[in-house]
């Protein structure tokens, strides 16, 4: 099985998905993505020359617009139901940039 | 009232009509028989009893107003519920996910709206693999769901919370929502009708997205009419859904209408996959030769790109399901994993803690695809693929009406029985196309497979758009098969 | 530390700018229909699109499709027609979705310009335009009578949706740095907002400020925007490189945050200049960073090192249909452009014969440009003759009044068009004089009243009666016997103290114009 990713970029992905691994999980999805990225071979050998992509499975929709009229918004209280913390009717967040300055 | 459990639609509206029973009734019945029964199956994640009286006294009063059932709507008095993914104001929507495990929903998704205005009585929200990654409902954060037919056995899934429901009795019709084949698959290992129609036929506001260009929402039931009645009921144009269509279809329009004169597609090269089961084999060579002596004509289509298929959808499905997931962030709703001072940390820790190893394998697969470089290599073909899969489609319909092919290539597994994510993942090698070209396709039940006796489903696949043809034909099959009965244990 | 002057003889500085404007104007947010409206109680304007609940989807608004259409065709642009939405993908606390929803390669707006003109003390910033003849053009630059005009390539404009917004705590001053805490306010999120990018054509500081002010001064023209650099609505991000004068590539850049004022571009772009300059002088090394201007400290400092280049894991958004946007769809807003500035300048050069220098700045502002246009059309036909003094009447009084006032509305004031044009009249017919047109033009403002009746009331008419002031003549003259001797000694700079006794006088009622003419007679006599 071809290498696509070694635990380096591993590591790497998780931090830019902001997901914690710990070491043996690297290890694993390591492993697992490699086996994952294997099986996509088939999509690398198409000859595509020329092929449009259909990036939206909607046949000919296109310019799908609604108009500047105003709906209804939350309350307040429904906007803030599940904030997992709040302070002065706003959603509270630890500090951003944490002890180790700007990430 | 009694016999509940397997009455349809029709049965229920008609009870309702002749004033038999009232909608409350009906509503007690399901009520009652989820808390009998659904600890065995474990196919519901929350039950709205409050919803469920409340929807059921508005269509006795509107009854006794003098309405019928059919004014009322499409399925009124017939009890619902709904897949863990779909908002509904005020109830958990948890993806089966501990992500979202006490989030509450401020709205109500479209198609569960549409599903209650036209007379569902809501029973509440079903189990489902985590965030719908996976085919077998095992990666529910909140316990496995077991198939009806065999306890100890999985129901499919995704959706295998609304196959069980359904095949158990615990509902008369459920909605599920299928990206690669999680409404069919747990349809084929449940024996239940669950019906996939073309994307854009019903809106995903309000569905918990998992690949957009892919999800679709559909219903399951134990006939094809009462899945044609309740697509009739959530379907059509959504303005808060830019890729909803205008759609007005009555799919019960031609139900009647036999297989006479239809042209029935049939994939040669479906039929010589490897891991294609001979039992499930068997049952779809015996569904063609159902439809040729019900007049249909055989003919022989290709596809030649669907092998190609399940590679682009392990490309847009995680690529996809990687953004869609970036808003879980412990800072609007969802978990917050507890005590950090940093915001980086807390995400980190949120987001590997309230993700199950399934949703963190495909974030991070969706996360390396659309990285710079690797995105040219793997997304932007998967989407020149995706073109040439739809051509071979349009194409082969310009041969036929309907294709016809195997659901899934074997019955359903014990749980731990598939553990390595790749085999999983080749549960859907049939269904996956269509979710790709974005056509309908639907698993009917066609009886039980010779060597493990359990439920076989076959699919029927339709043109864009068309999906009144592959109702047409499954109402022609059913005719032969007869209505899909409950789980044997359940009936 | 060199001066910008000092530094721009050694180093061209190669400037671009990104410009941010919300669409203050529409009613509703970009993909959702929540209400736009800024200083909202916290967290009142929202919905499941705005908030990214899960399963909630984004439909674009019309009007803000038509809003960005409207501002590429006010700045050349061509419009594509072929276009969609992306998913640019970054995890931070004020994008709901964690993905902003962006345009890719291609925007709705592409390939635009607009044309600067620069003179007075702005030019200067400039090197070697005088070098070229009137008309002639050298790079980006035509010399004009009395500076040059500025070609600046506009690369796109693209259609996206603001940030909500954040209040950091326990920081000091607000700043984020050293917060224990934030709060989040997603009122704002999903506002739409038209992102420009220039091409980097820009040489001077000055050629920056004016690029934003002429920009702003389009988009309010189109309505599109209230264009608040205060409160953020206009907001502008600059990129700066320098290289050695004659050298044609381009050194390392930074970008300049933190500008919420045309003061601010001007006075951070030359900082940034300067410490560039010094830093390269030294020898040392520009880091593809972003800076943050402190307009208190008169300094930038260092926000964010880019090691590498940021991967937005951009990818078409799949829930919002593409745009294949029909000729019919441009042609019905193109027939809703306004009047440009540039082109209401040409119109009142030609139709009123005003200066190309006055009509320019007649309308940079909306207040000088509507008191002009609606006193014209009160004064119907003597709108040529009224023209300048009317033009300097907004110019120099009108504009001194608003700038020196907070958010004055001038056409909410008592000083309406039609006084303005009476005010003029009786300057035009000598009946007061330009010293007194001043104290009628405040006591307009104060007391409500039509300049007639002021001028009446005060007995203000200035003394055109030739006799009357020939006597004061006489009488001064008489008193000062001395100074007419000097004066007649060649001291003819006594003309001043002459015309000064007099108008004491006759207690600043005498026209000074008649007091000069017959003090020259008698004196010269």
């Amino acid at each position: 099985m071809a290498q696509h990713v070694t635990e380096r970029d591993v590591r790497d992905i998780a931090e830019y998905a902001r997901i914690h691994l710990d070491p043996d999980e690297i290890v694993q999805m390591t492993v697992d993505l490699n086996s994952i990225i294997d099986s996509l071979k088939p999509i690398t050998e198409y000859d595509l020359e020329g092929v449009v992509p259909t990036f939206h499975p909607i046949g000919s929709l296109s310019n799908v617009m609604r108009e500047d009229v105003e709906v209804t918004s939350f309350t307040q209280e429904e906007a803030l139901s599940n904030a997992p913390a709040r302070q002065d009717d706003c959603f509270l967040i630890p500090s951003i940039l944490g002890e180790g300055g700007d990430r | 009232m009694a016999g509940f459990a397997s009455m349809g639609v029709r049965e229920i509206q008609v009870g309702l009509a002749s004033k038999d029973f009232s909608a409350r009734e009906v509503a007690q019945a399901a009520l009652e028989r989820i808390a009998k029964c659904d600890d065995e199956v474990h196919a519901y994640l929350e039950v709205t009893e409050e919803l469920a009286l409340q929807a059921a006294d508005q269509i006795d009063e509107a009854l006794a107003s003098g309405k019928s059932p059919a004014e009322i709507g499409p399925i009124a008095g017939v009890p619902i519920a709904f897949k863990d993914n779909m908002n509904l104001k005020g109830t958990h929507t948890t993806c089966s996910s501990r992500m979202l495990e006490s989030y509450v929903s401020p709205y109500t998704a479209t198609c569960v709206a549409r599903a209650i205005q036209a007379g569902g009585i809501p029973l509440g929200k079903l189990n489902m693999d985590e965030f719908a990654f996976g085919s077998s409902t095992e990666t529910s954060a909140f316990g496995r769901t077991h198939n009806p037919w065999d306890l100890e056995r999985v129901p499919g899934g995704s959706s295998g919370g609304s196959a069980a429901a359904v095949a158990a009795g615990l509902a008369t019709v459920t909605l599920g929502s299928d990206t690669g084949g999680s409404i069919r698959q747990p349809g084929s290992f449940t024996g239940t009708v669950a019906v996939k129609p073309t994307y854009g036929v019903v809106s995903r506001y309000g569905i918990v997205a998992f690949g957009s260009s892919l999800d679709q929402v559909g219903p399951f039931a134990r006939s094809v009419e009462d899945a044609a009645l309740t697509l009739n009921a959530i379907s059509g144009h959504d303005p808060l859904d830019c890729t909803s269509q205008p759609v007005d279809t009555d799919f019960t329009a031609n139900l009647a209408e036999g297989a006479k004169g239809m042209r029935v597609g049939f994939v040669p090269a479906f039929m010589e996959a490897q891991g294609l089961e001979p039992e499930v084999k068997a049952i779809v060579e015996q569904a063609a030769k159902h439809l040729a002596d019900a007049g249909a004509e055989l003919v022989e289509v290709e596809l030649p790109n669907a092998q190609a298929a399940m590679s682009a959808y392990y490309v847009l499905g995680p690529c996809e399901a990687f953004s869609n997931l970036s808003r879980f962030d412990s800072v609007r709703y969802g978990y917050c994993d507890p005590g950090h001072k940093d915001l980086g940390s807390q995400y980190e820790a949120s987001r590997a803690n309230g993700f199950g190893p399934e949703a963190r394998r495909r974030i991070m697969l969706g996360s390396y695809l659309l990285s710079a470089g690797v995105y040219d290599k793997y997304y932007y073909p998967a989407q020149q693929v995706r073109t040439l899969i739809t051509a071979d489609y349009t194409r082969a319909y310009e041969k036929c009406d309907v294709i016809l092919a195997p659901v899934s290539p074997r019955t359903a597994f014990k749980f731990g029985e598939i553990s390595d994510p790749t085999s999983m993942y080749l549960s859907d090698m049939f269904t996956i196309s269509i979710n790709i070209a974005g056509n309908g396709g639907m698993s009917l039940p066609a009886g039980l497979g010779a060597d493990t006796h359990l439920p076989v489903g076959v699919q029927l696949i339709g043109p864009q758009f068309k999906d009144e043809n592959m109702f047409r034909a499954a109402a022609a099959l059913e005719q032969v098969y007869g209505k899909a009965p409950l789980a044997p244990a359940f009936a | 530390m060199k001066t910008l002057e000092e530094v721009l003889q050694d180093w061209e500085a190669v400037i671009g700018l990104e410009v941010h404007c919300e669409l203050t104007k529409l009613e509703t947010k970009m993909f959702c229909g929540c209400k736009l409206e800024f200083g909202a109680p916290p967290n009142t304007h929202t919905c499941p699109v705005c908030l990214g609940l899960p399963g909630a989807l984004p439909v674009p608004n019309r009007a803000a499709i038509q809003s960005i259409v409207l501002a590429g065709l006010a700045t050349n642009c061509d419009i594509e027609k072929h276009t969609m939405f992306y998913r640019k993908g970054y995890m931070y606390p004020d994008m709901a979705k964690n993905f902003q929803t962006t345009q890719g390669p291609k925007a709705f707006c592409m390939r635009g310009h607009l044309d600067l003109t620069v003179d007075g003390r702005g030019a200067k910033e400039r090197l070697f335009w005088e070098d070229l003849a009137e008309g002639e053009t050298s790079e980006n630059m035509t010399r004009t009578a009395d500076g040059y005009v500025a070609h600046v390539g506009i690369t796109r404009i693209h259609m996206e949706e603001d940030a909500g917004k954040m209040v950091h705590i326990g920081g000091g001053e607000g700043r984020i740095a050293g917060a224990t805490h934030s709060l989040v306010d997603y009122n704002r999120a999903g506002t739409p907002l038209i992102e420009l990018v220039t091409e980097p054509d820009l040489r001077t500081p000055e050629e920056a400020r004016l690029f934003m002010h002429k920009l702003r001064q389009i988009f309010l023209t189109l309505g599109i925007s209230d264009c608040s650099m205060e409160e953020g609505s206009l907001r502008a991000d600059g990129n700066i490189s320098l290289r050695r004068r004659g050298s044609k590539e381009f050194g390392t850049k930074t970008e300049l945050k933190n500008i919420n004022s045309f003061k601010n571009l001007h006075d951070g772009l030359a900082y940034e200049i300067c410490r560039q300059a010094e830093v390269l002088e030294e020898g040392g090394k520009i880091y593809q960073e972003t800076r943050h201007w402190d307009p208190s400290k008169k300094h930038t400092i260092v926000m964010r090192v880019k090691e590498t280049a940021d991967d937005y894991r951009m990818f078409p958004d799949p829930d919002l249909a593409p745009y294949d946007l029909s000729d019919e769809f441009i042609e019905r807003v193109r027939a809703k452009l306004p009047e440009l500035p540039d082109q209401k300048a040409a119109r009142f050069e030609r139709d009123y014969g005003l200066s190309s220098y006055d009509a320019r700045h007649l309308v940079e502002h909306r207040f000088t440009t509507e008191f002009f246009e609606e006193a014209c059309a009160e004064a119907g036909d003597r709108a040529k003759e009224l023209a300048k003094p009317l033009a300097n009447l907004a110019l120099n009084d009108i504009s001194a009044y608003v700038n020196a006032g907070e958010g004055i509305d001038f056409s909410k004031t008592a000083f309406s068009p039609a006084r303005g044009v009476a005010l003029v009249s009786l300057l035009a017919e000598d009946v007061i004089s330009s010293k007194q047109a001043k104290e009628v033009f405040a006591a307009v403002l104060e007391e409500d009243k039509d300049p007639d009746a002021i001028v009446e009331e005060r007995g203000m008419k200035q003394v055109s009666d030739t006799g009357a002031i020939e006597a004061v003549i006489d009488e001064v003259l008489a008193a000062n016997p001395d100074k007419v001797a000097a004066y007649k000694g060649g001291k003819t700079g006594l003309i001043g103290f002459f015309v000064g006794q007099c108008m004491k006088a006759m207690k600043g009622q005498g026209n000074p114009k008649l007091i000069n003419e017959l003090l020259a007679k008698k004196l010269d006599a």
